[in-house]
């Protein structure tokens, strides 16, 4: 997917007229046994929402998923391009991929077309290796490595909030717990964050999903 | 000159009868509010396909001589005439090709299919969207005005003669309340048999 | 898509500089709809297809069939919709003789997402994507960026807003045909009724496992013309016309001509 550049600069305006949003909250983070990722379900189209139960954690190989942000049609076609590249990447080499190969095929999609996506992804996988990984990749294309990542719109309200509560080691529960407590504050404050919270946990045992309505998650 | 559809002037019907279909133009040409000519054609014979262009008269020109060839060649590959509704898909598929570089045209195909008999009408806009019709297409700076006319004129199962009188009064009273269609009126009546009646209407020539 | 030609972009946009609009596309302002039941999905649309405020046509398909196994609504521009589900059906087609099997859903949404990202939204289709395979009954809505979405009901469209008010509030799970059926057609007719750019009829197309689609033309026809009760015809000769430039003529048939011009070369 390699798209001429049309301007040396990012094109930091707003989406092209008419696009779905995820104006989202999302987040990553690391426990004791792996990962886990967290998002909203809302995706809007100006002031409507347009899908209420949208899954926006996505899988791009068994064990590394994502959590998209920006343009859908954007992190849709980046996501299934990267999860092409790790497919291929299993056939050629007999291997299964790491967190950290997915994360440099995000970079690289992202860093190589920033003058035409609007992309914010938190790429989050485990490793047998190494355990559980997260990689954030903004809208310019740079990568961070990191115990817990939060984007999307509703991040901002939760800077401080998961900065004071998040703690390394934490066991499934207490994760679970921080994710949602996060994910219900971000959802609280942002207009174009809301629905349910979606949970995906990776660990050595495979994957499992996790849904609260807001009847669940909404304190009152 | 801020819509190039509009600066020509002109516009075309064509209606649905009894084993008969009409389509009919007005016949000016104007630069804005200058009349040019009055007896500019807008309707072009392919076969048994009568196809009307209404809009920019570059396009017009240049579209109707490009269906010409493309209608040529079906017709020497195929080794056989092409039916009315083929003719509109490949107007269709003209236009679409230019999706994003458009010509400022509007046409309409009117025909009878020589298989089934059945009359045929269809519109497009400028990048091919078709419309058929079961009554009647229109087309041009009076749209608006057309609409109404033939709307309130038209009945089913009209009779060659009495499609021409319906057709002709609907783009005449259509053309009086719009200044840039005119200067005279074009009338074609196509029957299953095969018989074309051209008529050259009088009209008002302000 | 056999390579869209752009021979008149520069032309058009030094006109567009000079201050000129581009031309009026017909817009399916629309409202459409789809729905899941127990042994299969449905699909729904109005048939009002606009040109600005002008009605450009009453009575309008919106419904395509992509395979005899799936179908797609569209809202947006319309020959957009026309062309880009044309073309997908000829592909499914080709797909489907190739590898000797009926096409699935997902194969379809996927292509029709990447030619619509591949445009950026230029190619203004909207659809809702409805059909059965091996793999079960499918229903996804795809925009005209390329982004899509799953769900149990779906609506699209100007309308959609009107629809969704009577999908959010009458949709149950397990829901039979019939049921279906009527809840689908009550959405279109909140589009209808609520919406200005939708109206007309309301069209339906039932598609279920192991048995061949159903489109309903027609299923609903609220808006039907009254019968004049009397009419305007002319009396024959109303209109003048000059005898001059008036002409009788024949339609010769190419196929006519072709065997006269065979039989001179016949050997006898």
């Amino acid at each position: 997917m390699s798209i001429v550049s049309q301007s040396p600069y990012v094109d930091m305006k707003a989406l092209k007229k008419g696009e779905v949003n995820l104006g989202t909250s999302i987040m990553a983070i690391k426990f004791k046994d792996g990962v886990i990722l967290g998002a909203d379900s809302r995706t809007s189209m100006g002031a409507m929402v347009a899908n209420r139960v949208t899954d926006k954690l996505t899988k791009v190989h068994d064990n590394i998923w994502c959590c998209r942000s920006g343009s859908a049609a954007d992190t849709q076609a980046v996501s299934e391009y990267v999860r092409l590249y790790l497919d291929q990447y299993k056939i050629n080499y007999g291997r299964e991929p790491t967190p950290k190969t997915a994360a440099a095929l995000f970079r690289k999609l992202c860093y190589e077309n920033k003058n035409v996506l609007t992309a914010g992804i938190i790429c989050a996988g485990f490793d047998e290796k190494t355990g559980g990984e997260i990689y954030s990749i903004p809208i310019g294309g740079s990568v961070h490595k990191q115990d817990y990542a939060i984007a999307g719109s509703g991040s901002s309200y939760i800077y401080g909030l998961c900065n004071t509560h998040y703690k390394q080691e934490m066991s499934q529960d207490e994760a679970v717990e921080f994710v949602k407590m996060s994910l219900t504050q971000a959802i609280r404050w942002d207009g174009s964050s809301g629905g349910c919270i979606r949970m995906v946990i990776l660990t050595k045992n495979g994957v499992e999903r996790l849904l609260f309505t807001p009847q669940e998650y909404q304190l009152n | 000159m801020s819509n190039p559809s509009e600066i020509n002037g002109g516009s075309a019907v064509a209606m649905i009868g009894k084993d008969c279909v009409a389509i009919a133009c007005d016949l000016r040409l104007g630069l804005q509010s200058v009349t040019v000519s009055g007896d500019f054609e807008k309707i072009f014979q392919y076969g048994g396909n009568f196809v009307a262009f209404t809009g920019l008269a570059t396009d017009v020109q240049t579209v109707s001589t490009e269906l010409r060839q493309k209608h040529a060649l079906y017709e020497m590959v195929e080794e056989r005439s092409m039916e009315p509704n083929t003719a509109a898909h490949l107007v269709s598929s003209m236009l679409y090709s230019r999706r994003f570089a458009p010509w400022f045209v509007g046409p309409l195909v009117a025909g009878i299919n020589s298989t089934t008999g059945e009359p045929y009408v269809c519109s497009f806009d400028s990048i091919g969207s078709m419309d058929v019709s079961h009554d009647f297409v229109v087309t041009g700076t009076a749209t608006n005005q057309l609409y109404g006319m033939a709307e309130s004129l038209y009945e089913k199962d009209m009779s060659p003669e009495q499609l021409f009188e319906t057709i002709s009064q609907t783009l005449l009273c259509a053309a009086d309340r719009d200044a840039i269609t005119g200067s005279g009126g074009l009338v074609y009546v196509i029957e299953k048999n095969g018989k074309v009646t051209k008529k050259l209407l009088k009209s008002r020539q302000d | 898509m056999a390579g869209l030609s752009f021979d008149n972009y520069r032309r058009n946009k030094s006109l567009e500089a000079s201050g000129v609009l581009p031309p009026k596309t017909t817009s399916t302002g629309t409202t459409i709809v789809g729905c899941k039941f127990n042994g299969g999905v449905i699909l729904s649309a109005d048939t009002r297809a606009t040109a600005g405020m002008v009605v450009a046509d009453k009575n309008c398909l919106k419904l395509h069939r992509l395979a005899p196994n799936i179908w797609c609504a569209g809202a947006g521009t319309a020959s957009d919709n026309d062309k880009v589900t044309e073309l997908e059906s000829s592909q499914l087609e080709i797909h489907s003789q190739w590898t000797g099997r009926a096409p699935r859903v997902v194969t379809a949404l996927t292509h029709l997402k990447q030619h619509l990202f591949k445009y950026q939204g230029h190619v203004g289709a909207y659809l809702i994507i409805a059909g059965v395979d091996v793999t079960g009954s499918h229903l996804f809505s795809l925009h005209a960026h390329g982004s899509t979405d799953v769900g149990p009901y779906l609506a699209l469209g100007s309308g959609s807003m009107a629809a969704l008010s009577v999908l959010e509030s009458k949709w149950k799970e397990d829901l039979t045909k019939e049921e279906a059926m009527e809840l689908c057609s009550e959405a279109i007719m909140a589009g209808v009724f609520n919406d200005l750019a939708s109206g007309s009829n309301v069209d339906l197309c039932v598609i279920e496992k192991g048995k061949p689609s159903r489109l309903h033309r027609g299923y609903k026809q609220p808006n039907q013309r009254l019968q004049k009760q009397r009419n305007y015809n002319f009396d024959i000769g109303t209109t003048s016309y000059f005898e001059a430039g008036s002409e009788v003529f024949y339609i010769s048939k190419q196929s006519d001509l072709e065997t006269s011009a065979m039989e001179v070369d016949q050997v006898s």
